[in-house]
């Protein structure tokens, strides 16, 4: 218990490190107005917009908003991913990564805090998407302790991806890299995925790479808590996600060791 | 006490590059050591060895005592290091920065405020202090660079190229908390390629160049060994001036800058100009200029390395 005491030095950097990035986070007006906007933004565009473009016997319901929603979230959680890893590319770039590594501070803090505070901030914007999706008139069929474990589903997908595009921070020579890399892959991770259209209703390639993509996993989740109801499939997608994001998380983790122990 | 550096046979390569070479470096407690050399000397490269950024290839460091292979976790609490690069500090203000780090270096919360703020004073930026950095000119960013390096009062501090691009004031500041350091007893690391820095500051220099330790030694006794005047003389002849002096007996030795101007090393130059000025009319070589100084560090790094130190600042 004495290492989960106020004023133990982990506990101190972490408080350090989520408070900068709180602070660069908020101070940043303009990202922040967009981080929290775009979603719902999105929400309404596709609710309004595309759903008269959808075959209710693709999607398998009438309500397109409902069916959408897990869709919008998994897209924002990749868009604040790929956005939440800048701060570290930064850091690298400038050289005050090497700065912080020549403190007495855990490695581990760095990436931990980071990770932390990206679930977080997900889960802010999809608590939004959330807000607007009832005013749209959304109504999540399990109810509060479903909208909690949708939440949860966020930020442990917030997690995963968020230490993808960690590693591809650490990994890549530059931002330039960086940025070619995630510009090219958020559109076809997405379209790969069941965000749009159940996997019931693809043809059979494109099934079989939905299955491969995790992301599925966490959309069918949520689509089911929100549209269905509890029941053991949700369990097996929350299952197969939370694995994947294990593995994500220890990628990274040591490309992170690998970068900063001294090389 | 003990010293607060000893490298040995230190060597870090890149590739199939040395950067550093073979280095014996020792920086003793309670003084400040020079670390000269041009761009590309392997500056940067040693200092990020004992920082713990870097591992060595080859050879040992040691910072109070602790190899910075083996106990790096230990050696971040001894040694605060001011980067070469300015600290970027985004979106946050200078007693924040500060602040942040000081959490980071576990200095007790409740000391923690006083701490900071006493620093701020320190470099003098306590009026600025809720002032977003990226606001901030070029020295005061340096400034408050170095209050984070000082925040937990390191045994060693390690300055890379501190004053590099500041305007006189601040690098006059900056010299004045580094000699206030030593006074505390504390040992400070100092790389730099401004020569007149390294003179006016270090008790000792070690000079390198491609990675390798050249001469090692006080400022003054440096500069003893080049002679007792240097007579620089400008000439299109060069080496032909320099043959028909070479024999002089007042001619202690002779380098021929990049820029082609002679640098003679006499022991009084009242004596040895008006034979030079003979000479040079018998050979019938021009003089275009002809001055004379006491040695400097500059003619230090000339005479054992052949090479002018660029870099000066205005
Ligand atoms: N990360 C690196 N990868 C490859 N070469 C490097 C790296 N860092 C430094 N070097 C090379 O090592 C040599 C010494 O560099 P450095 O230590 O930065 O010199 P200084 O600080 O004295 O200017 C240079 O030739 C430089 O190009
Ligand atoms: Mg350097």
């Amino acid at each position: 218990m004495t290492a989960l005491r106020a004023g133990h030095p982990r506990l101190q950097e972490l408080a350090a490190l989520t408070r900068r990035w709180y602070l660069q986070l908020v101070r940043d007006r303009l990202n922040l107005g967009l981080t929290l906007l775009q979603p719902a933004f999105w929400l309404v565009f596709f609710g309004g917009a595309v759903r008269r473009m959808v075959d209710d016997r693709v999607t398998g319901t009438p309500d397109y908003v409902s069916f959408l929603l897990p869709g919008v979230v998994a897209f924002t959680a990749i868009g604040t991913s790929i956005s939440g890893a800048v701060p570290l590319l930064w850091d690298k770039e400038t050289g005050y990564l090497d700065k912080l590594m020549s403190m007495p501070i855990a490695r581990a803090s760095l990436l931990g805090s980071r990770l932390a505070f990206q679930a977080a901030v997900t889960v802010v914007q999809v608590a939004v998407i959330l807000l607007v999706a009832a005013a749209m008139g959304v109504r999540v069929r399990t109810g509060v302790v479903g909208v909690l474990v949708v939440l949860g589903v966020t930020a442990v997908l917030a997690v995963a991806l968020s230490a993808v595009f960690l590693a591809l921070a650490f990994h890549g020579p530059g931002h330039t890299t960086f940025f070619a890399v995630t510009g090219f892959v958020t559109l076809p991770l997405l379209f790969t995925s069941n965000a749009f259209v159940p996997v019931e209703a693809m043809p059979t390639w494109m099934a079989l790479v939905a299955r491969a993509n995790p992301l599925t996993y966490a959309i069918e989740a949520m689509r089911l808590l929100v549209t269905s109801g509890w029941g053991v499939p949700v369990v097996a997608h929350l299952v197969g996600l939370v694995g994947f994001t294990a593995l994500c998380v220890l990628l990274t983790h040591h490309r992170f060791r690998t970068y900063t122990s001294a090389r | 006490m003990g010293d607060a550096v000893t490298t040995t046979r230190l060597t870090r390569y890149f590739r199939r590059h040395a950067a550093v070479d073979g280095l014996d470096l020792r920086v003793p407690a309670g003084e400040i050591v020079g670390l000269i050399g041009p761009n590309g000397a392997g500056k940067t490269t040693t200092i990020r060895m004992l920082t713990t950024l870097l591992r060595p290839s080859a050879g040992q460091a040691l910072v109070c005592g602790l190899d910075v292979r083996h106990e790096a976790v230990a050696v971040r609490r001894l040694i605060g290091y001011v980067p070469q690069e300015k600290g970027v500090r985004h979106l946050l203000t200078g007693r924040e920065s500060l602040e942040i780090e000081a959490d980071l270096h576990h200095i007790p919360r409740r000391r923690r405020d006083q701490r900071v703020a006493e620093l701020l004073d320190l470099v003098g930026l306590l009026a600025d202090a809720d002032r977003m950095v990226s606001d901030y000119s070029g020295g005061m960013q340096k400034r408050l660079d170095l209050a984070c390096g000082l925040l937990h009062a390191p045994e060693l501090l390690i300055l890379d190229e501190p004053t590099l691009g500041l305007d006189v004031v601040s690098r006059h500041r900056i010299w004045d908390y580094v000699r206030r350091l030593r006074a505390e007893g504390r040992a400070v690391l100092l790389a730099t390629n401004y020569l007149d820095e390294a003179d006016r500051l270090c008790d000792r220099i070690t000079i390198i160049d491609r990675g390798r330790e050249v001469v090692t030694g006080t400022p003054a006794d440096l500069k003893r060994d080049v002679g007792a005047d240097v007579v620089r003389v400008s000439t299109d002849r060069p080496e032909v001036l320099r043959s028909a002096i070479g024999h002089r007996a007042w001619v202690r030795q002779i380098t021929i800058d990049d820029a082609g101007d002679l640098h003679v090393h006499v022991d009084d130059a009242a004596t040895a100009l008006p034979d030079l000025v003979r000479d040079a009319v018998r050979h019938g070589v021009d003089l275009t200029g002809v001055h004379y100084h006491r040695p400097t560090l500059d003619d230090v790094f000339l005479r054992h390395t052949g090479r002018v130190l660029a870099g000066h600042p205005a």
